[in-house]
């Protein structure tokens, strides 16, 4: 009894705790819910989202699931915002799983603009999709890839994650542009890389190995299709001294990724741009929050970056966005 | 005494060797030194956490906190290295560090007597949540002219990791066998009551088993850093679930009173190699999961099955 009272007030001064904001109720609220809050990715969709937080007068709250495969943490965050707030911007984890719950926030009249990955069969209730042309993504690093090898040989690529539409899509976008080189033969798409940066390492160690005979390597050309699986890869080929002696095209950006470059041991990595993607994200909200008409697909554009443009003041200027 | 204990580890080992050779046949890759490597140094992080986790399982406990204390060891770890501390220091820092929160699982569920199933569930989110607090979510990355902890888990020849494996494996097995706390942690989780009645200092004994249980995790923690360069706070996600598999397979009861650290070891290395076998023979992820998931079940029935004609 006595302890079920502390555990009562325990439970009471948590909660207040975490509710002490007491912002002005005729503020425009608008929840950004990313895939996940670690990759540095993620710290640049917030980024832009405050920035149009900031510019526009409205309250953006950024919350995101604790791992990039809970879909139903996600779900409930869904719901749980929608209940708190005038808009939802959503990074799906899973096309179909965040569906019906995208769809309940819509049928109650608060806009929902999907970013980043898509929604499956959503166009019919969501405001827009604001995002990389991912298909497109995956062919720039193909046609990076072809270059690289001058246009013959083998390669392999190394997916994400199962039920992640973005990287589905540029895993497709490589294999379709690829495809158009009769010189070049894809030896393995099958393995995906896993959710974190060391079950990715894992897996591209033992693919590697099989990718490799006497030392040698046995492909010309690697393609990873997003920051964890780039960075398992490049982990992988540098613990077995092939980095360098593969060309290797990533996604996404980290400070190891720009060392690699410089050091010739990639080729290049397709950057997108998560602070566009964070910032018309909400834009687009508070537009069709104010009635306004909205495009209902809005690229955010994707950019490949290699060892000589890596100067450029506007490439340099994209890169800083993704770094810490 | 001695024979029934080999016996045991017999049922784990012919598994592992039957689904080494099943994959070797289908591609002979897998018995090259190169794969052979691979697999023993991807088994180094699980395992070494594992070696603790049999203790605290045969102590009739568990600690479903591990994977989490691995990331936050990570954390801690990565960022000492930042700030330019020497390896040794760095390494007695991580595995104290990791020995606190075992301390805090230990006392936790001894002195007010809670199920350590239910204290670890909930220290599991602590530890994991402390690590995002630490870091603001993002890795710590190691600076890229570090290159002390290189050899722990790559470069040429065996990794350091793989000896400090196997020389844990055998310090743990000498420990158990042999020391008075051993017999101890033995016969705490066989049976509590009669221990006590016996002299034997039950929450002594547990609360050292779960302190042993942290420092190897963070251990394994420093490892996992030396793996992958960062100290990550969403690392690890799910990884107890794979130490109490390993513990299971290698024969342990999760009632207590049963087990062996070799069986452990090998237990841990089966999946391993069922994972780098279906990497090598481009069999598709999911049925990676499926015959991981099939093969701890099989295992654990042929075990039953042994233990009972016994």
């Amino acid at each position: 009894m006595k302890s079920s009272f502390f555990l009562a007030l325990a439970a009471g001064a948590l909660l207040s705790g975490c509710n002490k904001s007491g912002e002005s109720s005729d503020q425009l609220r608008i929840a950004v819910i990313p895939k996940g809050t670690t990759h540095i990715y993620w710290k640049s969709v917030e980024a832009g989202a405050m920035k149009a937080a900031d510019e526009l007068g409205v309250k953006v709250t950024f919350i995101g699931p604790q791992r990039e495969d809970d879909r139903s943490q996600q779900i409930d965050l869904v719901k749980n915002q929608s209940l708190q707030n005038d808009a939802v911007v959503l990074a799906p984890l899973d096309a179909v799983a965040l569906r019906d719950a995208a769809k309940e926030v819509a049928d109650k009249g608060k806009p929902v603009v999907i970013i980043d990955s898509s929604l499956a069969d959503g166009s019919a209730f969501i405001a827009s999709y604001v995002a990389t042309d991912n298909v497109e993504c995956g062919r720039i690093g193909a046609r990076a890839i072809a270059a690289s090898i001058g246009e013959k040989g083998k390669v392999a690529m190394l997916r994400y994650m199962q039920g992640s539409a973005s990287t589905e899509q540029r895993e497709q976008g490589f294999l379709e542009e690829i495809a158009k080189y009769p010189g070049i033969e894809v030896v393995s798409s099958e393995q995906f890389a896993g959710a974190t940066a060391s079950d990715a390492q894992n897996t591209a160690t033992n693919l590697v190995t099989r990718l490799t005979e006497g030392g040698e390597m046995t492909v010309q050309g690697i393609f990873c299709s997003n920051q964890t699986s780039t960075y398992g890869m490049l982990q992988a080929l540098r613990g077995k001294n092939l980095a360098g002696k593969v060309k290797f095209v990533g996604v996404d950006c980290d400070a190891t990724f720009i060392d690699a470059l410089k050091k010739g041991e990639m080729q290049g990595t397709v950057l997108q741009d998560p602070v566009n993607m964070g910032y018309l994200g909400v834009k687009t909200a508070v537009s069709k929050l104010k009635g306004e008409t909205v495009e209902a697909v809005i690229d955010t554009g994707a950019t490949l970056v290699t060892p000589d443009n890596l100067a450029d003041p506007k490439i340099d200027a994209l890169v800083k966005t993704q770094l810490q | 005494m001695r024979l029934k204990s080999l016996l045991a580890l017999l049922g784990p080992f012919i598994a592992l060797l039957v689904v080494y050779a099943l994959f070797g046949v289908r591609n002979p890759a897998m018995f090259t030194e190169d794969v052979l490597l691979n697999i023993l140094t991807q088994t180094v992080i699980v395992g070494t956490a594992a070696i603790g986790m049999t203790l605290i399982i045969i102590s009739g406990g568990i600690d479903l906190s591990v994977g989490s204390m691995i990331a936050l060891c990570g954390v801690v770890g990565a960022t000492l290295v930042t700030k330019e501390i020497s390896p040794p220091v760095v390494f007695l820092a991580t595995v104290g560090f990791g020995g606190l929160c075992g301390l805090l699982n230990g006392g936790l569920s001894t002195k007010l007597k809670l199920m350590p199933f239910i204290v670890t569930l909930g220290t599991m989110q602590v530890f994991r949540g402390a690590g995002k607090v630490a870091t603001n979510g993002t890795p710590v990355n190691l600076p890229f002219d570090v290159t002390a902890y290189k050899p722990w888990m790559g470069g040429a020849g065996i990794p350091w990791g793989v000896w400090l494996m196997v020389v844990l494996a055998i310090l743990f097995t000498l420990i158990l066998r042999y020391t008075r706390f051993g017999r101890h942690v033995f016969a705490v989780g066989s049976n509590e009551q009669t221990a006590t009645l016996c002299g034997v200092n039950v929450t002594r004994t547990k609360l050292l088993v779960y302190v042993i249980g942290g420092a190897l995790a963070g251990l394994a923690a420093v490892m996992n850093m030396a793996k992958s360069s960062q100290g990550d706070p969403t690392t690890a996600m799910g990884w107890e679930l794979d130490i109490i598999a390993a513990v299971v397979i290698g024969g342990a009861s999760l009632s207590g009173g049963v087990g062996t650290v070799l069986g452990t070891i090998i237990g841990a290395l089966l999946m391993t190699t069922i994972r780098t076998g279906c990497v090598l023979n481009g069999i598709p992820t999911p049925w990676t999961e499926i015959i991981t998931g099939t093969i701890i079940v099989v295992a654990v029935i042929i075990d039953r099955l042994r233990n009972r004609k016994a």
